[in-house]
């Protein structure tokens, strides 16, 4: 079979992203880029879309002049004219589409009745789901042209890459963070999550890899687990898609009602803090379930992402399970060795999460103790960055004004030394900075300023959370194309009742327990 | 996508197993992380 076909599209479109790229550098977008607040990202636009245009003219002219057997060049070039294609749908998301649709939802502003928040934020209109949505338009409308389909089995090589180097973003250090009974609670609801989803998928007769992609969705966190769960319980894309879908409304539902519960039972920062981060499935929700619980502080929001965190280190564990779940399922009668199914089935990629995370946690990519690529040092705190005697002063005017003893100490301390003397300080200064009623806008200023002096950004986070995104957007988009309507239809509405049920039971419960565990505040 | 429209591979991958699938997207990451540490300060 020859997979090669004799078609212009590869060359055009890599003609079209050399121009794109080059438009970009010649810096003739620049206010436009401005305007939808991308300018910072011209670079990558330029070195992507140079690549991707020369790789686009170089085989798209192959495809159109040399002539094509059959055998192995064959077979994987001709996948290079829909991996373009994908990518160029992902150039139009990630650069276009998502931050117009921010500038607009800042252009109508916060919508009172939705708890005063901008509309994109409340529904995650960000590059995942909205790269998920336009794949599934496109193969529903005009449907993947057929110089593109075989490019687009590609989809979960990038899904798969992407999982694998998120192992980067975390350590060991994190974990030190939590005391075994945050470990326990997380793992109990976790474990109990995945194991209530499979109950019941059984029960209503979802099919196997519903319930499998379901349950690890549903029980650690969303978007990466279900990626990571499906190739073992060899789901469907639009099983993969619905779970998504069904993790992502029902955080949009509960970033609303948390903080309602919450403050009506008069949570502590710390108890909500553990609560969203226990029962809300997406990390953006997460934090922005936090934020609203706590606008002027950052206690609850640090509680909730420790907790959040917690659960993607279960990841590896709840896919071991589901690949023995599954194979004990699909198995008519005979017996099944555990040990041939974890050898078999266990998937290579998540050995590489595991082998990324160990990685990071020695501190060879990066200090070991950073949190989302940005970490406490204060030895490197230049003399240009230390406080000056009149910032010194100004601080003394004010200290007086703060009542809590831990934030004073922290600003005491500060005052002392010209720089934030610990992590903790930092915490407290962080507080300290959105305190708009005890401290002077000078003040404030300053406190950030300190701040910042003692928190570095590493660059090589950066750079493989920007590989992340897009292998991540790739392979979502990929996705999305083979998803078609009457895939949909065919899932029915089980999976998210049954997902809304397990949802409830899980926010329900382990708000019970974290009602009556007070003492969350060693976290904070 | 039919499933036989592809005679190597499945409709959502071009590899003949998911574990070639696997070590292809390990050897993709790692090759990245190496190049992220090599051409990258901290």
């Amino acid at each position: 079979m020859v997979y090669t076909k004799k078609t212009p599209m590869t060359f055009i479109l890599g003609v079209i992203m050399l121009v794109y790229g080059l438009t970009v550098r010649s810096g003739v977008l620049d206010a436009l880029l401005k305007q939808s607040g991308q300018i910072k990202n011209s670079d990558e636009m330029i070195y992507m879309a140079l690549t991707a245009g020369v790789i686009g003219i170089v085989v798209g002219l192959w495809q159109m002049i040399g002539s094509a057997g059959e055998g192995q060049m064959d077979y994987y070039l001709s996948t290079v004219g829909g991996a373009l294609f994908i990518l160029f749908v992902a150039f139009f998301v990630k650069w276009w589409f998502a931050p117009e649709i921010k500038v607009f939802s800042k252009y109508v502003g916060k919508i009172d009745w939705m708890g005063g928040k901008y509309f994109h934020k409340i529904f995650g209109l960000n590059y995942i789901v909205l790269g998920i949505i336009t794949g599934i338009l496109i193969v529903n409308t005009t449907g993947v042209p057929k110089w593109a389909e075989n490019g687009v089995r590609l989809s979960r090589l990038g899904l798969k890459s992407g999982v694998i180097l998120l192992g980067t973003l975390y350590s060991f250090a994190e974990l030190t963070k939590l005391l075994g009974v945050s470990i326990v609670l997380i793992g109990i609801f976790v474990l109990g999550s995945v194991w209530m989803v499979l109950w019941l998928g059984s029960r209503k007769k979802i099919p196997n890899s519903m319930a499998g992609v379901l349950s690890a969705g549903m029980g650690v966190c969303g978007v990466s687990a279900t990626v990571a769960a499906a190739p073992v319980v060899v789901a469907k894309s639009t099983e993969i898609a619905y779970t998504i879908g069904t993790i992502l409304l029902w955080g949009v539902f509960m970033m609303f009602l948390f903080p309602l519960i919450g403050n009506a039972l008069e949570l502590s920062y710390a108890q909500f803090g553990a609560w969203a981060g226990t029962g809300i499935l997406n990390s953006a929700q997460v934090a922005g379930a936090a934020l609203s619980y706590q606008p002027d502080g950052i206690e609850t929001l640090k509680v909730a992402e420790v907790f959040n965190i917690t659960r993607v280190l279960f990841l590896p564990i709840i896919v071991l399970w589901l690949a023995i779940w599954y194979v004990k399922r699909e198995s008519t009668g005979e017996k099944v060795d555990i040990g041939k199914v974890i050898i078999g089935k266990f998937p290579l990629f998540v050995l590489g999460f595991i082998i990324l995370f160990a990685l990071a946690s020695t501190g060879i990519f990066y200090p070991a103790n950073h949190y989302k690529g940005k970490y406490f040092d204060n030895t490197k705190v230049k003399e240009s960055k230390m406080m000056t005697d009149a910032q010194v002063a100004k601080l003394k005017s004010e200290v007086d004004k703060v009542e809590d003893l831990d934030h004073k100490g922290a600003m005491s301390r500060l005052i002392e030394n010209r720089k934030v003397m610990s992590e903790k300080d930092d915490a407290h200064i962080r507080t300290l900075v959105l305190k708009k009623k005890v401290l002077s806008k000078d003040v404030r200023k300053i406190l950030k300023k300190a701040h910042k002096a003692v928190r570095h950004t590493s660059k090589r986070v950066k750079k493989f959370r920007q590989l992340i995104v897009w292998f991540f957007a790739f392979g979502l988009i990929g996705l999305g194309m083979q998803i078609t309507f009457s895939s949909i239809k065919q899932a029915g509405g089980q999976p998210l009742v049954i997902g809304t049920i397990v949802g409830t039971i899980k926010a329900a419960a382990s708000l019970a327990v974290i009602y009556f565990l007070t003492d969350f505040a060693f976290l904070s | 996508m039919a499933e036989t429209k592809y005679d190597r591979g499945s409709a959502l991958s071009i590899f003949k197993s998911d574990r070639a699938e696997d070590l292809v997207a390990l050897a993709i990451a790692l090759g990245l992380a190496f190049l992220v540490v090599a051409f990258i300060g901290s």
